[in-house]
């Protein structure tokens, strides 16, 4: 028994405890602190797991979130003062790592370390984008616009940065305006952004509108926006909510504003040109702008980038719907691919990213690797997300063996942009930018919505999650036809309430609840990990 | 033992005893520890009672920028 | 004040979408042609042959079964519109002509159309054989590329469909014409509401109300028969005597979202504010402005200028525009010597939320116009809580006249 007992202890101690619910499992409840989410201690996954995570994720990300700042900051000091001066920037900069154990929590082996290049490239990403603020914001530079003021183009977070590719070659960069301050900061430290929202409330916005958009007024109320540009290119993407917020923050912002103006009815040839024409506009605005004209060669050299790595992405996606052998969680695959299409091709990272990953993905195919054994499910996630609890499918899987594949984000983009001729990529251009983003299946026809059951199909996927973003209009105005649709075609869905970066409208217990008792009254199954059926992280990053 | 030999054990030694601390921080999760109990709660003091510019003074003139209209 | 001898009339005209002149239409053989938004020109579906109706759901309190469809956290019209069209209230309609102008009226607009697709099932909510719904892309600019791709817009989308389903001659004479019968309305209703630019606060020619009323029923009955009600109505208010006593302590200007619902601006002005100016969706201030057809342009292009350079709808974009918008609400208070602005938004449209909350600062601020921001309902049915604050607004109004020592009646 003794010899036994030790044995299954030495197992452990090397492998790690097994992901099941037999006595003797693996139980990652247990390590959270009451409240926090802070853990009594991270989960020991075995020797090699903890250590490549000890020393290739924990310990490398710290190192790199300081050489990256030398690598992309004009000036380190400029950080620091930026740290000081903006709240989104000191509150989220520091719980980085923590969002990896986060998402990462109970990986293994390859699932572990694809996942962690994902993140990886975001962090790197999200770094250059902080450069890019700091280094140009006359408020770290006593009032004074610098050479990197004069070669930064801010842009509100939806609009895509294929858009700038043409000057980058002339020293510009590109910072989507909202991307850092509200959307990364929300998945990184989701109590940022509850002092935005709470901004735009308090000077009488009503609390209904999508509270994305509240958030991206609120951050000018609090006027937490760096002064890095001279100027601002808005549009109509998303919603109307975000139209609205237009309004506002010409207010606030005060510069020369261009705005763009998307079709909605993207299945019509007739809109094209239409589109064309306004991306144009866009780009002679930025040449009256800048003094500086459009450079079709530079816009080339990085849209190569671009469709090579869309084209990575395809071919993940291959693996991902026709195998068990894609080592990325869902986490991380939606993440990277909704910040690495709207951030664009500006550094090498999400390249260097992708390949890391792909090598990993082909070790697992050829070696008929399952990076997630546990799964009982192959679930798409449909819809938007909750960004305070993107990594509801890590824990989805932890504790019920639901993999999540794909969602809906990831699947907006999926076009190559031709650079054949100026013609071609222009008209590529205009789809490109009527698709993306949250366009492809929002707007357009709600047809494009129900094209679920084909991405359902193509994903070999048996179970949907429904993001059920209760402030969003157009998602909540097709609720009933999908719960129609649900039952008429027998699909096994279930619905995930959430107010995407609020996390006082529906808390992560709730939406866990929800799952739970999705999981034995409908489905009749057990826990992989009756732990993490219940735990209170209520006051969690 | 030469001294090259000792240099080499002590370095060793220091590599040693900064990978165990290390893991101490790691494994307890010490730094999100400090970040959540100290340095989030200070920082969060700090942006709280910082002095903001109040932008609904901002000014709102109607005939502040031109038209920018490229397609007449 | 003798009460207008068409009022009724026109108030039972409003307690349905399929009335009594609909029904009257329809019996002429013309389609009946729906829409919602100010995008959707209105003369082009009053051509020959077919009149327009922009959809309303009067008295539709409790939308149960379109909050299945569309949960309860979207605008109330949108459901309401759903709902009266799911009790079968929209069957006359022969189409929609539809624009994705707002998220949740474009989704009740996807709810009535008729899908054929495997990916989600037809619901045939409109139970008529002839009826097709089709979607018009409207800009969100106002600019030459804008025009020209609203122009495209509307003969692929609207123009031709009515040719190929309903026959309907699309000609440029038939155009002209129909605008000239178009701006004869307008000339009417601009005669009718002119009266509230008097400057007369204390007895008014005519009420916000009768006013409301008689520009809701232009929007939803057939042309030529709203047409001999609305000329006698004219005539009729030429000798109208306006009350002696005071009526009405301030006049405000009415601004905000979608509003069909004339007991609103009934409740306003019976906390003693006359309602002298419309400028909401419905409204009067964009809609009967009377189109002008330019030499050298065809009349479909001046049709689409005119509804872009015409709408004040926060969707617009241009930097310009989006500031010129608060200039426009200024001026039309001094034209229609407002005392003050309110404005609504009906709850969950998000374009108005923002605009409002904007509004409220800028007016004030930079124009000096005392403001009343509120949030509604489609059908006022919390009509004390609105009722307690238009009294209030209203006495800081007569507050502000006292302080500037201005007379006030």
């Amino acid at each position: 028994m003794a010899k036994k007992k030790l044995s299954k202890s030495l197992k452990d101690f090397w492998y790690g405890k097994p992901h099941t619910a037999e006595e003797g499992g693996r139980r990652l409840g247990e390590l959270y602190e009451d409240k926090t989410g802070l853990f009594k201690h991270r989960e020991w996954r075995g020797v090699k797991d903890t250590f490549y995570y000890m020393y290739m994720i924990w310990g490398y990300n710290y190192v790199h979130m300081v050489t990256d700042i030398l690598k992309y900051s004009d000036n380190p000091i400029d950080f620091f003062k930026g740290t000081w001066r903006y709240r989104w920037m000191g509150q989220t900069y520091l719980p980085v790592i923590h969002w990896f154990d986060r998402g990462l929590q109970g990986m293994r082996g390859p699932a572990l370390r694809a996942s962690a290049w994902h993140y990886r490239a975001m962090v790197s990403a999200s770094i250059q984008q902080i450069c890019n603020f700091f280094n140009g914001d006359t408020r770290l530079h006593h009032g004074k616009e610098n050479d990197a003021y004069r070669h930064t183009f801010l842009a509100k977070e939806t609009t895509c940065g294929t858009l700038f590719y043409p000057w980058m070659d002339a020293g510009y960069q590109y910072v989507p305006i909202e991307m850092i301050p509200y959307f990364v900061t929300c998945h990184v430290n989701s109590h940022t952004v509850l002092n935005y929202i709470d901004a735009a409330q308090s000077i009488g916005l009503p609390g209904d509108p999508c509270p994305m958009c509240q958030a991206e007024a609120g951050i000018y109320v609090l006027d937490d926006v760096p002064d890095c540009a001279p100027f601002v290119i808005t549009c109509n993407e998303a919603c109307d909510g975000s139209v609205g917020t237009a309004i506002l923050q010409d207010w606030f912002i005060d510069k020369p504003l261009f705005a763009m103006s998307l079709p909605m009815q993207f299945d019509d040839p007739l809109v094209r040109k239409f589109c064309m024409k306004d991306i144009e506009e866009c780009w002679k605005f930025i040449e009256e702008q800048t003094g500086v004209p459009f450079n079709f060669e530079s816009m080339v050299k990085r849209l190569e980038l671009q469709n090579k790595l869309q084209r990575d992405e395809w071919e993940k996606w291959e693996v991902a719907g026709k195998t068990d052998y894609y080592p990325v969680n869902g986490v991380a695959q939606a993440l990277f691919r909704i910040f690495s299409t709207q951030y664009g091709i500006q550094g090498d990272f999400w390249l260097e990213a992708s390949e890391k990953v792909k090598k990993i993905m082909y070790r697992c195919v050829e070696k008929k690797i399952n990076p997630f054994p546990q799964t009982r499910h192959r679930v798409i996630a449909w819809s938007c997300a909750p960004l305070y609890y993107s990594n509801w499918c890590t824990w989805a899987y932890n504790c019920w063996g639901l993999n999540t594949i794909i969602n809906m984000d990831s699947l907006m983009f999926d076009m190559e942009i031709r650079t054949d001729s100026y013609e071609h990529m222009l008209e590529d251009m205009a789809t490109y930018h009527m698709w993306a983003p949250m366009r492809r299946m929002a707007v357009g026809g709600m047809h494009h919505i129900f094209e679920l059951w084909d991405y359902m199909e193509r994903f070999n996927c048996d179970m949907v999650a429904m993001y059920d973003q209760l402030q969003c209009k157009g998602m909540q105005g097709v609720h009933g036809l999908f719960e129609d649709e649900f039952r008429k075609r027998n699909v096994k869905a279930f619905w995930l309430p959430h107010a995407l970066p609020d996390c006082r409208t529906v808390s992560r217990a709730e939406i866990r609840r929800l799952i739970n008792d999705y999981m034995t009254t409908v489905m009749h199954e057990e826990p992989l990990d009756p732990s993490l059926l219940d735990f209170d992280d209520s006051m969690t990053w | 033992m030469c001294k090259i030999g000792k240099f080499f054990l002590k370095l060793l030694g220091i590599f040693l005893a900064a990978n165990a601390v290390l893991f101490v921080v790691f494994f307890f999760d010490l730094d999100g520890k400090l970040l959540f109990n100290v340095v989030e709660p200070f920082l969060k003091n700090h942006y709280d009672n910082m002095k903001r510019k109040d932008v609904l003074t901002m000014p709102y003139d109607t005939d502040k920028f031109p038209k920018y209209k490229y397609d007449e | 004040m003798k009460d207008l001898k068409h009022l009724i009339y026109f108030e039972n005209l409003l307690q349905e979408a399929n009335n009594e002149l609909v029904q009257q239409g329809k019996k002429e053989g013309l389609r009946a042609i729906g829409y919602t938004c100010y995008f959707m020109p209105e003369v082009l579906l009053d051509l020959p042959g077919c009149f327009s109706v922009r959809l309303r759901a009067p008295r539709c309190t409790s939308p149960d079964i379109a909050t299945y469809y569309m949960s309860g956290r979207v605008c109330h019209y949108g459901r309401s519109l759903l709902e009266r069209a799911l009790e079968g209230g929209f069957n006359f309609l022969d189409a929609q002509m539809a624009t994705e102008t707002c998220t949740v009226t474009c989704r009740f607009q996807e709810h009535i159309q008729q899908k054929h697709l495997k990916s989600v099932d037809d619901m045939r909510i409109i139970d008529n054989d002839d009826f097709f719904c089709e979607f018009t892309d409207v800009p969100f600019k106002n600019n030459e590329n804008s025009y020209q791709h609203f122009e495209t817009q509307l003969r692929a989308h609207v123009l031709e469909p009515l040719h190929e389903h309903f026959g309907i001659d699309i000609s440029d004479e038939t155009l002209v014409k129909t605008v000239e019968e178009h701006n004869e309305l307008c000339r009417l209703i601009n005669e009718i509401g002119d009266y509230r630019k008097l400057d007369n606060p204390t007895n008014p020619t005519i009420t916000g109300y009768e006013f409301h009323v008689i520009q809701l029923v232009s929007l939803v009955c057939p042309k030529h028969l709203i047409l001999p009600y609305l000329r006698e109505t004219a005539e009729e208010l030429k000798t109208r005597e306006p009350n002696q006593k005071k009526e009405f302590r301030c006049k405000v200007l009415l601004a905000g979202s979608e509003n069909d619902d004339p007991d609103f601006t009934k409740l306003i002005e019976g906390c003693g504010a006359l309602v002298v100016c419309d400028r909401y969706c419905y409204g009067a201030v964009e809609s009967r402005q009377p189109i002008v057809l330019e030499e050298g342009k065809s009349p479909l292009r001046c049709i689409a200028e005119h509804y872009l350079k015409t709408s004040n709808c926060p969707r617009f974009m241009p930097q310009d525009e989006m500031r010129a918008r608060k200039q426009r609400i200024a001026n039309l208070a001094k034209e229609y010597h407002a005392d003050g602005v309110i404005v609504a938004s009906n709850k969950f449209c998000e374009y108005w939320s923002y605009e409002r909350t904007i509004d409220t600062f800028i007016l004030k601020r930079d124009y000096g116009l005392p403001v009343c921001s509120i949030e509604k309902e489609y059908i006022n049915s919390a009509s004390g809580q609105l009722r307690t604050r238009f009294q209030a607004f209203v006495e800081s109004i007569e507050i502000k006249h006292i302080q500037e020592g201005k007379e006030n009646g």
